[in-house]
Parts: C-alpha cells; sequence; structure tokens
C-alpha cells in the first residue's frame, strides 16, 4: 500500500536553530510554538529549568534547551521561542533560538548520530540532511541534528511497587 | 450492540469488585470472631451475585468455582456446617481464589489453578456436613432477590408497574369528586371579530364576567397568529377557551357577549360533547395573555404548551377507573418490601468516575474564570451584589462536586486486616489491628492513591516494627503486637496514622547504613528526626535479609514520594523501644485550596489559609537576629522563628523587616513560625494545578495555580517548608536525568 508506506516512510519535522547548530523535532510531538515570556521560576530545581508557564490552563515546565543538552545558555532575543511539546503524555517548553522551518525527510535518509558532546547520552536520535528555504544556493542543503524527546523527558520516574 | 453487551460486562465486574469487597470484609468479620448470621449471609449474597453474573455472561471457569464456594457458604449459612477457624481459613482461601478467578475474566486470561482449593472445599463440605453438596441455593436466592442487581428483572418490572401509575392515579383524584357533584360543566369558545379591537371591544371585560360567573380560561388557540412581519397590533387574533361551571345558565353566558361584535366566534357547549383537557387547571397561564392583550400580548411566551390547545373527547372512564384499580391490586400483593427496594435504586446512580474528574475540571475553570473576571472589574463593581452571589453559587457548586467524589477512608482501610493475617502467618508475629475514625471522607483520588503507601506501611511496621513474641515478652509488652490505624481530618488535612508497638528505629544501624549506602557522609551530623526520614531515601533498606514482605529497599521511599506527589506529607516519629508513627498528612481535596496571595519581589505565592494564624506588621527591632541566618520576632512576649520566605527560595531580599510582613503560621513539623514576605494581595480560592502533571513534585511546594491574569503562582507546602528549613537536601533526589 502506497499510502501506508508514505506514512513509515516519510516524517514532518519542525526545525530550529540552538546558536549555529540547526536542530530537528518530530512534528507530531509539536503542542504548540509560543513567544518567550519570563516563566515563575521554581526553587530546588536544575538550572536549566526556567520555571514554569501557563499552557491553557495546565501548568508547563520551560526547560533551557541549550543548557539542557550542556550548553552555555541561550541567549534572549525578540525571536526567541518556547517549543512547547508533548513528551510520553507530559507537556513541556524548550526554549530555542530561532523556529525555522517544517520540512518532510524520509526515514532512510537518516543517519545515525557520531559522538555528539552534549550531556544527554541518546538526546540526539540522528542526522539528516534538509534543504533550506533560502535563494543562497551555497547554503541550500545543511545539516540537521534530530532530537530524540523521550530522552530529554523531565519526570522523575517512579518505581512501582514491585 | 456487542457495545452494550460490553458495557453491561463493565458492570458486572464493578459489581464483582464490590461484591468481592463485602465478601471480604464479612470474611474478615468472620476470622475475628463475628459469626453472626448476617455475616455470613453477606458474604454469601457477595458471592452468589457474583455467581449469577458470571454465568450470564458465560465465564464458566469463574461460574463454576464460584457455585462450588457458594455451597460450602450456604451449609456455613444454614448452621449446617459451624464457621470455626478452620473453615473460615479455608473460606478465606477459597475468597483468594476466587478473585483471582475475576481478574482473570475480566483480563480474559487463563483462569487460576483452583483444583486444590476446591478439593479443600469439597473436604469441609464432605467431613462437616453429609447431605450438602447438591446445588441448594437455587430456590432460597430468589426470595432475596431484589438485593441482587442482575437476577430479578421479572421482579423489577412488577416493582415499578405500581409505580408508573401511582402519580396519575392522585392527579386525577383530585378532579375526580369535582366532575360528578356539578352538572356538566360550559365549554366557551371566544373569538373576538377581526376589527374588533379597533371598535373598542375589549374582550378582556367579557373574560373578566365570565370569570366573575367562576369561568376558567382553559387555553388560548394562538394559531391564526401571523408571522410578527404581518401583525396588525389592531386586529385580534387569538381564541380563548373557557370552562364555565354547569351550574351556569346558558344565557347567562350568552349575555356576557351581549356587546361583542356578531361577526366573533363565539361557541358554548356542554361538555359531553367536548372537555379541555386541563391537568393543571391552568388560571394564571392564560391570564397574563390576556391582560396583556391590547397588542403586546403577542410578545409574551405563551405559557400554555401546545398540545393542550386542542380539544380532546373526552374517555372518562377507563383513566379514572385505572388508577384506583392499581393501587390496590398493588396493596393486595405483598409488595411492602418491594418498594423500599425500588426506592433505593432511584436514590443512587452510578457515574463514570473520570466524568467526575471531568466535572471538577470544569468547576475549577469556572473558579479561575471568576477571578479572572473579578479582577477586570473595577472595585465598585466587584461589591456589587452580582459578584459575590456568583462566587457564592460557583462555591457552592464546587462544595457539591467535591462531595461527590467524598468516600469513607475506609475503602482503603478495608483491605488491611486480611493482610495483616498473611503477614501473621509468614512472620509468625501475632498483631492486633485497631481501627479509628474509618468512616472520615476523603476524595476519592485520594483513597486510591494511598492504598500502595498505607500497605507498605503497614507491612514495614509488621516486619520492621513489631517484634517476636519472645522478644516481646523479654521486654515487657504483651506478646502481640499492635498496630494502631487511624484517620481524622484536621483543617484542609487528613492525617493518616499507622502506629505500632515494636522496636522503634534502630537509629544505630540507619545511620550505619546511610554511611554505608553513601547517602550520608560518615561525619554527617544530623538529628535523629533525619536519621528516621533516613529511611526514606531512595536505595535505603536495611533489613538484614532480604524478606519477601519488605526489604527490597524500594519501599519508604515511593511511599514518601507517593504521598508528595499528592501534596501530602509523611512524617515518621520513632521512640526506641516503644514504638513508631508515621503520619500522612493529606489534603482534603486535590483541586481547591483557599489561600491567602503573598508578593515576595515581582511574584506572588499562595499560602494554604488554614496554616495562617495571624499576620505582624513589624515593630523596629521586633524582629531580631540570633545568628546570621536565623532571625526571631518576639510576640506577646513569645520568640517565634522567622523565616524569609525569598530565601527559601534562593531570592536574595534586602528589604528591612519593618517594611515587611510577618506572618505567623502553624506547621505540623516546627509548631507556629513566622514567614516574612513583602506585602499580602488579598485572599482567594485558587485550583491547585500539580506540579507532578508535567514536571515533578517539588519539595516545599504544594503545586502551582493560575491566577486571574493567567500567571502562575506557586502554592507554599508550610510544613515541609519550615521543616526543609529551605534546606533542598532532598530536593534534587530521583530527578531524572
Amino acid at each position: 500500500m502506497s499510502t501506508e508506506d508514505t506514512e513509515l516512510d516519510e516524517r514532518k519535522i519542525v526545525t530550529f536553530t540552538l546558536g549555529s547548530r540547526l536542530f530537528g523535532i518530530d512534528m507530531r510531538s509539536l503542542i504548540e510554538i509560543r513567544e518567550w515570556e519570563e516563566p515563575t521560576p521554581l526553587p530546588s530545581v536544575p538550572p536549566y529549568v526556567k520555571g514554569v508557564t501557563n499552557l491553557r490552563g495546565s501548568v508547563v515546565p520551560v526547560v533551557g534547551l541549550s543548557e539542557r543538552l550542556g550548553w552555555a545558555p541561550s541567549e534572549l532575543h525578540s525571536r526567541s521561542c518556547i517549543l512547547v511539546v508533548t513528551i510520553n503524555g507530559r507537556h513541556a517548553g524548550f526554549l530555542v533560538d530561532e523556529v525555522q522551518d517544517i520540512v518532510v525527510i524520509q526515514a532512510g535518509e537518516i543517519q545515525p548520530a557520531p559522538d555528539v558532546e552534549i550531556n544527554e547520552q541518546g538526546a540526539i536520535a540522528g542526522l539528516v540532511k534538509i534543504e533550506r528555504r533560502t535563494h543562497d544556493a551555497a547554503n541550500a542543503e545543511a545539516m540537521c541534528l534530530l532530537l530524540d524527546l523521550d530522552a530529554l523527558s523531565l519526570t522523575r520516574q517512579v518505581p512501582d511497587f514491585a | 450492540m456487542s457495545d452494550e453487551l460490553d458495557e453491561i460486562q463493565g458492570i458486572f465486574f464493578e459489581e464483582c469488585t464490590e461484591g468481592l469487597a463485602v465478601a471480604e470484609a464479612g470474611l474478615s468479620a468472620m476470622a475475628e470472631g463475628d459469626a453472626s448470621s448476617e455475616t455470613i449471609a453477606g458474604v454469601f449474597r457477595a458471592v452468589h451475585s457474583i455467581k449469577g453474573g458470571s454465568g450470564a455472561f458465560g465465564h464458566a471457569a469463574l461460574l463454576a468455582f464460584s457455585h462450588r464456594f457458594e455451597n460450602v457458604l450456604d451449609e456455613v449459612r444454614g448452621g449446617r456446617i459451624p464457621a470455626s477457624a478452620e473453615v473460615t481459613k479455608t473460606l478465606l482461601g477459597a475468597f483468594d481464589i476466587l478473585s483471582d478467578h475475576v481478574a482473570a475474566a475480566q483480563g480474559g486470561t487463563e483462569p487460576p489453578a483452583d483444583a486444590a482449593m476446591l478439593a479443600q472445599l469439597d473436604a469441609v463440605l464432605e467431613s462437616k456436613g453429609a447431605v450438602a453438596a447438591a446445588p441448594a441455593p437455587a430456590p432460597e436466592p430468589v426470595a432475596e432477590a431484589d438485593e441482587f442487581g442482575f437476577t430479578p428483572v421479572a421482579a423489577v418490572v412488577e416493582d415499578f408497574d405500581p409505580f408508573g401509575f401511582e402519580p396519575v392515579a392522585v392527579a386525577l383524584e383530585d378532579f375526580a369528586p369535582v366532575e360528578p357533584a356539578e352538572p356538566a360543566g360550559w365549554t366557551v369558545r371566544f373569538g373576538p371579530s377581526r376589527g374588533a379591537l379597533g371598535n373598542g371591544g375589549e374582550p378582556m371585560l367579557v373574560i373578566r364576567e365570565l370569570e366573575d360567573m367562576g369561568a376558567v380560561v382553559t387555553s388560548v388557540d394562538i394559531d391564526s397568529l401571523p408571522g410578527l412581519r404581518d401583525l396588525d397590533p389592531e386586529d385580534s387574533y387569538f381564541v380563548w377557551t373557557l370552562r364555565v361551571p354547569g351550574t351556569v345558565g346558558e344565557q347567562d353566558i350568552r349575555d356576557c357577549f351581549d356587546f361583542v361584535a356578531p361577526d366573533s366566534l363565539i361557541e358554548i357547549d356542554r361538555e359531553e360533547v367536548l372537555v379541555a383537557i386541563v391537568p393543571e387547571v391552568p388560571v394564571t397561564p392564560a391570564a397574563p395573555v390576556a391582560e396583556d392583550d391590547d397588542g403586546f400580548g403577542v410578545f409574551e411566551p405563551l405559557p400554555v404548551p401546545e398540545e393542550l390547545l386542542t380539544l380532546v373527547p373526552l374517555e372518562p372512564a377507563p383513566v379514572v377507573a385505572a388508577p384506583a384499580a392499581v393501587p390496590a391490586a398493588a396493596a393486595e400483593k405483598p409488595k411492602a418490601e418491594a418498594r423500599p427496594a425500588s426506592v433505593e435504586v432511584a436514590q443512587t446512580i452510578r457515574v463514570d468516575l473520570s466524568k467526575l474528574d471531568q466535572l471538577l475540571n470544569l468547576v475549577g475553570e469556572l473558579v479561575i474564570r471568576g477571578s479572572i473576571l473579578s479582577d477586570r472589574l473595577s472595585p465598585a463593581d466587584q461589591e456589587r451584589v452580582e459578584l459575590p452571589e456568583l462566587s457564592r453559587l460557583t462555591r457552592q457548586i464546587q462544595d457539591n462536586v467535591m462531595s461527590l467524589r467524598a468516600q469513607p477512608i475506609k475503602q482503603a482501610f478495608s483491605r488491611v486486616p486480611r493482610m495483616l493475617r498473611d503477614l501473621s502467618a509468614e512472620t509468625g508475629k501475632k498483631v492486633i489491628l485497631e481501627t479509628i475514625g474509618e468512616m472520615t471522607e476523603v476524595d476519592k483520588g485520594v483513597i486510591e492513591k494511598i492504598g500502595d503507601p498505607l500497605t507498605h506501611m503497614i507491612r514495614n511496621a509488621v516486619d520492621h516494627g513489631i517484634e517476636s513474641a519472645e522478644e516481646r515478652l523479654a521486654a515487657g509488652k504483651p506478646a502481640e503486637g499492635t498496630i494502631h490505624l487511624s484517620a481524622e481530618q484536621k483543617g484542609a488535612r487528613i492525617i493518616v496514622r499507622v502506629r505500632d508497638d515494636g522496636r522503634g528505629i534502630n537509629r544505630e544501624r540507619v545511620r550505619a547504613k546511610a554511611i554505608e549506602r553513601g547517602i550520608i557522609s560518615a561525619d554527617a551530623a544530623i538529628s535523629d528526626e533525619e536519621i528516621d526520614g533516613l529511611i526514606c531515601a531512595p536505595g535505603f533498606s536495611t533489613a538484614e535479609t532480604i524478606s519477601n514482605i519488605s526489604g527490597r529497599g524500594v519501599g519508604m521511599d515511593v511511599v514518601r514520594s507517593n504521598v508528595e506527589a499528592l501534596g501530602g506529607r509523611l512524617e515518621i516519629n520513632s521512640i526506641p523501644g516503644e514504638g513508631t508513627t508515621f503520619t500522612m498528612a493529606l489534603p482534603l481535596t486535590l483541586a481547591i485550596l483557599d489561600g491567602m496571595i503573598v508578593r515576595l519581589g515581582d511574584q506572588r505565592f499562595v499560602l494554604p489559609l488554614a496554616n495562617v494564624i495571624e499576620t505582624v506588621q513589624p515593630e523596629p527591632g521586633q524582629v531580631k537576629e540570633t545568628s546570621p541566618t536565623s532571625e526571631v520576632i518576639e510576640l506577646r512576649g513569645q520568640y517565634l522563628s522567622v523565616r524569609r520566605v525569598g530565601e527559601l527560595f534562593g531570592m536574595r531580599s534586602q528589604r528591612a523587616p519593618e517594611d515587611s510582613l510577618v506572618i505567623i503560621v502553624e506547621s505540623e513539623t516546627a509548631g507556629h513560625v513566622g514567614l516574612m514576605v513583602d506585602t499580602i494581595d488579598n485572599r482567594r480560592e485558587v485550583v491547585i494545578k500539580s506540579l507532578e502533571d508535567n514536571l515533578h513534585p517539588i519539595r516545599g511546594l504544594g503545586g502551582a495555580t493560575i491566577l486571574g491574569d493567567g500567571s502562575i503562582a506557586l502554592i507554599l507546602d508550610i510544613d515541609a517548608l519550615v521543616a526543609t528549613g529551605g534546606s533542598s537536601k532532598y530536593a534534587l533526589k530521583g530527578m531524572a536525568a
């Protein structure tokens, strides 16, 4: 079945930048993109948890993605925004520098990630080459790091009563 | 169709769960020596109804087992087998298998191996009551049928018959005596001519005159009323129907119409031919229409339903006769029992819990919208009566929704006795259970979530707390250990305690273990209370041998995180040699909190009002430093410790105490403590939004809430806050990488 094949092979990703790097997350995890707004800070949380914000009546943590990955904090500017995503049914907002585009990639084009120096093992699910929306022919292609959101889950794992 | 069946099956399994709970409670009571016939009958009925349903839904294995189980119970109920301790033990064993059977039937899995249990049941049957094996119970339960939800369909239908008719009978009886007492009444139809109003022929006058003679307007025919666009205000569109008492002469009626234009519709008929069906003798509904008729009546929503406007030939005989006959017949039948039974049916309904949750969420949103609205109004408008009234109504809805979810905590306690019996059997320790306050009502969500922590605390108490009989006797204690289980409501919290009279926490060993596990450093100076708290540290277990009851070292950690996830706190109090008390302080509701909104810098926080005692504006010098990091406030000769809330949250404030407010709060752990904040905003009910929905519980915070302007305020958990003193000793524990 051709439709099924496309569903299996094609993936829509949302691309955004952190500093000079280009990242992508699966479109299906994205709930909304909102402008940066100072969240309410929380006590006794790691520095990368910037606080909590009100997402349509529920309290959602806001995470500095750059710090979460172990890099220098993003500087805030007019295009800073929060990607609100769902990770295993829980919501979280990630502060990113700039949202770029929505692109369709083929699952087969994803290459395994080489060792990337970050905090979180497994956070980079792979690399993929995407076409940029630009008139600059030299920069038409770019490398995009695909994030595995599951690895960035914020909730503590409470062991079950065994 | 299959959906419906699934739904009914769902109800069956719900009833199974309830039945199992009843059976368990009954068997537990029997094990404690209560062999009263009601108790035994209760167990029998529960098992019987499970059997009945399982047959109906084709769960053969469950049916077969419950049938054999029921046989034995029936013998016990009939007194043919004594409810001895031995028999009760077998019954308890059979109950376990029955639970497994139900679970298997529900999950569609393989039924449990029950051969051994069946053999035991048969042995009981054979040894104690020789004649018992036949499936005797069948005729008996029919007598009790109305107590079972699903068996007696026929009975239910019968029950409803009298009720279906009764209201009709009552209604008509009111009319019945009137009718034969006087000559048949008149029905008068009166439709003023077109132009009657233009000529000054006021129909109202005619109707009044008729009413003076005892006439009643029974209906108004508005069929000819055109749309608003075509309406001529001077035209006449209505036709009134009046019922005039039969005692009035026809000529008298005609006289009323003397001055009415001759082309008007006037019909006067005896009621033998036509009668209006008048269910409510509505004088009032019709009257305003008539009065307004001078052109405006058309805008009035006519209160008389259309159906009532038609004239229907009367068929008095069957209607009047039927109600008289049915109650009589019903009374003759021995239906005395059926009545209360069906009343009961009408009084409770089953509601899917998720629907209640949804309702609760909606009410929460309503409360938030209410505060947003109130924030946006000018102070003068806020004072107006509508807003407080709206808040009061919202509050009432809230309370009602909450009460829908409140359940006695007994539901969580009920599984404890049985668990204790198993534990006693496994450990050889004898334990007595004392329960207090099991009727305390708690939110259903809380009850569901304290089950596991409670189980673990009890296991812990038996396994680690209570000593062996010899040890106890040597220590001068009774050989049997005691566990007190209590629940009480204290302010906005439910306090659940598990107290044992065992050996208490061995602090030396806990400390040694904590050092060995690297939980604390070898030279850590920690208080006894802190040592006690260590048993809740992740990965801590002191049991020398890992028993299969507790000792895997996940227990108390999970207990604490579960309790904290509920917005509650877990406290441990231990006196060496005398025992240990675990106290869970849980919020009464998981949803709404009466709070005081305070400000610190540009952030707002919510203090639970239940903790607040008073607010003090300190005089210069009233707050004194006792050390560089601690302060006290002198209040009526007493020194109370003061915490700067900002510092607890890592916000350094240079504000002088005189410019701040000190809120005296009561805490479970540290008594009265002052909290220093910048200002107080107001008092407000807030909807608690859990942090753990999307993050994880944070010690010192009871959650967050969304204020009227959409911003978030954190809710302070006073007890945890003053207990931790702002140190984040445990705060980072377990944070997922």
